[in-house]
C-alpha cells in the first residue's frame, strides 16, 4: 500500500492521506487532477477494477464528496479517491471512457444529488425516480417526512399517542 | 398451427427424470447477514414507551399505543410502539436512538401472511417467530450515540473551600455548558407527569438549546412562580425518570431550570411575562403562609386579578425554603428575586403576623371572599427517647430557623444528629460549618433508622456532608441518650433490622445485641416535622373533616368543607416545595371557581 500512495503523492498533489485497514486507504485530490489520477491509478499502478462511485452531500460547506473506490486484485488493496465539488451548478468531468459502468453510478448521482457528468451516455434518463418533480431527494435539503406527508395518504385507522400528554390524563 | 407446435410441450418430458438445476424453496436456510436489519424485536418489559423511536422515524412508521397488561406508571408510559411495516424502511434509526435499549432489529426478513393487516404490529407483543433470535442489527457499541450519555458536569466549591462559610456551593452552567446539556434531551415528555406540577420540561429544555431564554422563562412561569428557588433545591423526581438516564445520565433538568432563572434580570421579569397593568377583579383572597404553596396561590391568583393579602408569621418570606433550607444551597437572594416579583403584582404581605394570634381565622373569613392556607410543618417532632429533656438536645427546625434568622445558637464540639432526611443532612451540615468556625474542626456524627441505601436524604447531600467531614452513620436506632452529671455524654444506638413491617406501617424491628454509642455533648433530633393548625378552631373546625392522620380533607382543588378555606402545602401533601407550588397553583383555580360560582 504505501508503495501505491508514495507513487501517488509523487506524481499528484493530494491530501488527507487516512489509512483505514492494511488494505484500504483514502486520499483527497483536487477536481480538475481527479480524473487523471485515477487514470494513472488504472493504467500505471494495478487499480484496473473499479468499486464504485458514491456522493456525500456538505451542506454547511457548500460541496459535495464524491468518492472513487479503486480496487487493485492483484495487490489485493482498494484505495479511495476522494474530491470535493461545489454544490451550486455541480458538474463532474465523466469517469465512463475508463471503466463504462461508471455511467450507470453517475446517472445515479445526477438523478439523487443533481450532480451533472457531462457526456455520460444516458446521463440524464430516468434512474428510479420516474416523474420526479422536486429536488434530488438525497440532497440534505430535502425534507423527506415533508414529501411524504404531501405525497402518500395515511392508512386510515392509525392512531398514535402522546406520551407525555397520554401520561397526564391517566396518571392525574 | 404448425404440428412443431402441437408437439413442442411432449418434448420437455424427457427431462422429467433429470436432476433439477435449481435450488427447491429458496427462501429456506437463507438466513439474513449478521448484522441484517430485518424485523424489529422490543424487550416491552424494558421499554418505557418514551416516543423516541416514533419521533425519530421519518416514514412515520411508528405509532405508539397502550398495551394490554402494561399500566402508565411513573417514568413509563404504558403506550409501545406499534410498526407498519408498509412505510418502514428498515433504517433502523429507531433502534439507534431507543432510550433504554429495549428495540432492536432481527436479521428475519421474510414472512408471509395473507392479510396485509398482519404488517401493522407491535414487536413483543406478538410473539413473533423472530421474538428470540440474537442475530440482527443492535446499536453499535460504543462510541454510537445520537446524544451524550454523560452530563455537563456542574462545577461546585471545593468542599476546603466551602466548609466554613455558607456561601452557595454550586456555581451554575455557563451558555455553553447549558446548551451541551439540554442537547442531550430526547423531548420524550417522560418527566412531566411525575413532576407534582407538570413543569414544560421538555419544551423549556429546548428553550436553552435554541439560546431563547425568554421563551423558556415564559414557560417556567406558566406552572412554577419559584423557577430560582426550584432551580436549586428541588427535589427533582424529574431526574429519577428521565428516559436518557436509563443507558446514561439523566439530564440535569434542575440545573437547566435555574440557567434559565438566572439569566433573567429582575427589571426584565414583567415585560417578558407580560404582567404589567393586571385589571383587579374587587375580590380579595387571604394567604396564610409564605412558603412555595401560598406563594404559588399569590402568584396565580394575582394574574387571574385578585387583590391578595399575604399574612407571614417570620419577618421574611418564604416559609420553609428560607427557615429550613440552609443558605448554601438556596442564596436568600435568590428566594428574594423570586417573591419579590410576585409581590411586585400587587401582593401585599404582613409580615410577622400569626393567625390565630394576632388575627382570627375567623376575621380573614369576614374580611376576604376566600383564604387558602399553606402554613406548613414548622414543629419538629421528638424520638422521645430518655434524655430528650436535656437543655442541650435540640430540634433541627429550630436551630435551622435561627441560623436564617443570625440568632446565635449553641454550637458543641461533639454533636450527633439523628434522621435521615434533607432536613437531617441540612442541620448537619450547618452545624459542621459552625464548628469548623468555632473549634477549626468538625465532630459530627449523622445517624438514621434506615440503611445507606434507603436514606431519604438525595444522594448528594449525603456524598457533600461526608466531603464536609460529618460521619453519616445510619442503620441505627436511637435508645438512650447518656447523661452524667447533668451533661450529655453521648447517644446509645441499636442496630436497626427493618423499618416498616409487611403492611408497610412504621414498625422498626431492632436487634438489641448490636449496639454503639456516639460521643456527644450535644444532640439534636430530626426525625420529621409536625404541623401547627391550632389557629384552625372553633365552629370553622367543627365544620371540617380530618383524616386519621389530622390532616384536614379538601378537594382535587384543595378546597376543604368549609367552602370558602383552601388548604395545601405541606400540611396537606408533600413534604416538599414543588408540591406546594403544585398546591397552590391548583388551589388558585378552585378559588376562582368557587368566587365565580358565587357571582
Amino acid at each position: 500500500m504505501e508503495n501505491y500512495i508514495e507513487d501517488i503523492k509523487l506524481r499528484f498533489d493530494v491530501k488527507d492521506i487516512v489509512s483505514r485497514r492494511d488494505n484500504l486507504s483514502f486520499i483527497t485530490c483536487e477536481k480538475e487532477k481527479t480524473i487523471a489520477l485515477i487514470t494513472h491509478m488504472k493504467n500505471n499502478l494495478g487499480f484496473t477494477h473499479f468499486v464504485l462511485l458514491t456522493a456525500v452531500d456538505w451542506i454547511e460547506d457548500g460541496l459535495f464528496q464524491l468518492t472513487y473506490i479503486l480496487n487493485n486484485p492483484n495487490a489485493k488493496i482498494d484505495i479511495a479517491v476522494r474530491t470535493m465539488i461545489s454544490r451550486e451548478n455541480s458538474e463532474m468531468e465523466s469517469a465512463h471512457k475508463l471503466w463504462q459502468q461508471v455511467a450507470t453510478y453517475q446517472r445515479e448521482l445526477r438523478e439523487m444529488f443533481g450532480i451533472n457528468f457531462p457526456d455520460s451516455p444516458g446521463v440524464t434518463d430516468n434512474f428510479i425516480l420516474e416523474g420526479w418533480d422536486d429536488i434530488p431527494p438525497y440532497r440534505r435539503d430535502f425534507d423527506t417526512k415533508k414529501y411524504a406527508e404531501e405525497t402518500y395518504f395515511p392508512r386510515p385507522g392509525r392512531e398514535t399517542n402522546d406520551p407525555a400528554e397520554y401520561m397526564k390524563k391517566k396518571l392525574s | 398451427m404448425a404440428i412443431r407446435d402441437i408437439l413442442t410441450p411432449f418434448t420437455a418430458w424427457k427431462k422429467v427424470f433429470r436432476e433439477p438445476v435449481t435450488v427447491k424453496d429458496p427462501l429456506n436456510d437463507r438466513p439474513g447477514a449478521e448484522r441484517y436489519r430485518g424485523f424489529h424485536k422490543n424487550d416491552l418489559t424494558a421499554c418505557i414507551g418514551c416516543g423516541s423511536c416514533e419521533a425519530i422515524c421519518e416514514n412515520e412508521a411508528i405509532d405508539l399505543v397502550p398495551v394490554e397488561g402494561i399500566e402508565t406508571k411513573s417514568g413509563d408510559s404504558g403506550l409501545r410502539p406499534l410498526v407498519d411495516y408498509g412505510r418502514c424502511c428498515w433504517c433502523a434509526l429507531c433502534v439507534d436512538v431507543c432510550t433504554t435499549g429495549s428495540l432492536n432489529l432481527t436479521n428475519e426478513y421474510t414472512w408471509v401472511t395473507e392479510d396485509p393487516e398482519d404488517f401493522r404490529f407491535i414487536p413483543g407483543a406478538e410473539n413473533k417467530p423472530w421474538d428470540k433470535l440474537e442475530a440482527g442489527w443492535k446499536k453499535p457499541e460504543p462510541n454510537y450515540e445520537f446524544y451524550s450519555l454523560k452530563r455537563e458536569a456542574m462545577e461546585e466549591l471545593h468542599p476546603g473551600d466551602r466548609d466554613k462559610s455558607f456561601i452557595e456551593i454550586v456555581k451554575g452552567y455557563s451558555k455553553e455548558q447549558a446548551e451541551a446539556e439540554a442537547d442531550r434531551c430526547v423531548e420524550c415528555g417522560i418527566c412531566i407527569a411525575t413532576c407534582p406540577a407538570n413543569m414544560g420540561i421538555p419544551e423549556y429544555i429546548k428553550a436553552v438549546r435554541n439560546d431563547d431564554i425568554e421563551e423558556g422563562f415564559k414557560i417556567l412561569y406558566e406552572t412554577n412562580p419559584l423557577p430560582e428557588i426550584c432551580g436549586r433545591i428541588c427535589t427533582h423526581k424529574c431526574e429519577t425518570v428521565c428516559s436518557v438516564g436509563h443507558r446514561g445520565e439523566p439530564l440535569s433538568i434542575r440545573w437547566l431550570k435555574r440557567y434559565i432563572a438566572d439569566q433573567v434580570e429582575s427589571s426584565e421579569y414583567k415585560r417578558i411575562l407580560g404582567t404589567d397593568g393586571i385589571e383587579n377583579n374587587g375580590k380579595k383572597v387571604a394567604v396564610i403562609g409564605s412558603g412555595p404553596a401560598g406563594l404559588s396561590a399569590a402568584h396565580y391568583l394575582s394574574l387571574m386579578g385578585y387583590k391578595i393579602t399575604i399574612y407571614e408569621q417570620y419577618a421574611h418570606a418564604g416559609g420553609m425554603m428560607r427557615y429550613g433550607i440552609p443558605e448554601y444551597r438556596l442564596p436568600y437572594d435568590q428566594i428574594d428575586k423570586d417573591v419579590n416579583y410576585i409581590l411586585s403584582l400587587g401582593v401585599d404581605i404582613h409580615y410577622n403576623t400569626q393567625i390565630g394570634k394576632d388575627i382570627s381565622l375567623a376575621d380573614l373569613k369576614e374580611k376576604y371572599d376566600a383564604v387558602f392556607a399553606g402554613t406548613g410543618l414548622h414543629l419538629g417532632r421528638s424520638t422521645r427517647i430518655p434524655g430528650t429533656e436535656h437543655e442541650n438536645v435540640y430540634q433541627a427546625i429550630d436551630l435551622l430557623n435561627k441560623i436564617t434568622d443570625g440568632k446565635e445558637i449553641h454550637v458543641a464540639e461533639k454533636i450527633v444528629v439523628i434522621g435521615g432526611g434533607n432536613v437531617a443532612m441540612d442541620i448537619t451540615r450547618s452545624l459542621t460549618r459552625l464548628q469548623n468556625q468555632k473549634y477549626g474542626k468538625v465532630q459530627m456524627i449523622a445517624t438514621a433508622l434506615e440503611s445507606e441505601k434507603s436514606l431519604p436524604a438525595d444522594v448528594e447531600e449525603v456524598v457533600e456532608a461526608r466531603e464536609e467531614m460529618a460521619i453519616v452513620n445510619p442503620g441505627w436506632g436511637p435508645k438512650s441518650i447518656e447523661i452524667k452529671d447533668g451533661k450529655i455524654t453521648g447517644l446509645h444506638v441499636v442496630k436497626c433490622l427493618s423499618i416498616f413491617d409487611e403492611e408497610g406501617r412504621f414498625n422498626p424491628q431492632f436487634d438489641e445485641n448490636n449496639t454503639n454509642f456516639f460521643e456527644a455533648d450535644m444532640i439534636v433530633e430530626s426525625i420529621g416535622q409536625g404541623m401547627d393548625i391550632s389557629y384552625i378552631s372553633g365552629d370553622i373546625k367543627d365544620s371540617l373533616k380530618f383524616d386519621p392522620r389530622g390532616r384536614v380533607t379538601v378537594n382535587e382543588y384543595f378546597q376543604s368543607d368549609a367552602p370558602w378555606l383552601f388548604i395545601g402545602g405541606d400540611i396537606i401533601q408533600g413534604p416538599d416545595v414543588i408540591h406546594g407550588i403544585a398546591n397552590g397553583h391548583k388551589a388558585a383555580y378552585g378559588i376562582d371557581n368557587f368566587l365565580n360560582q358565587n357571582k
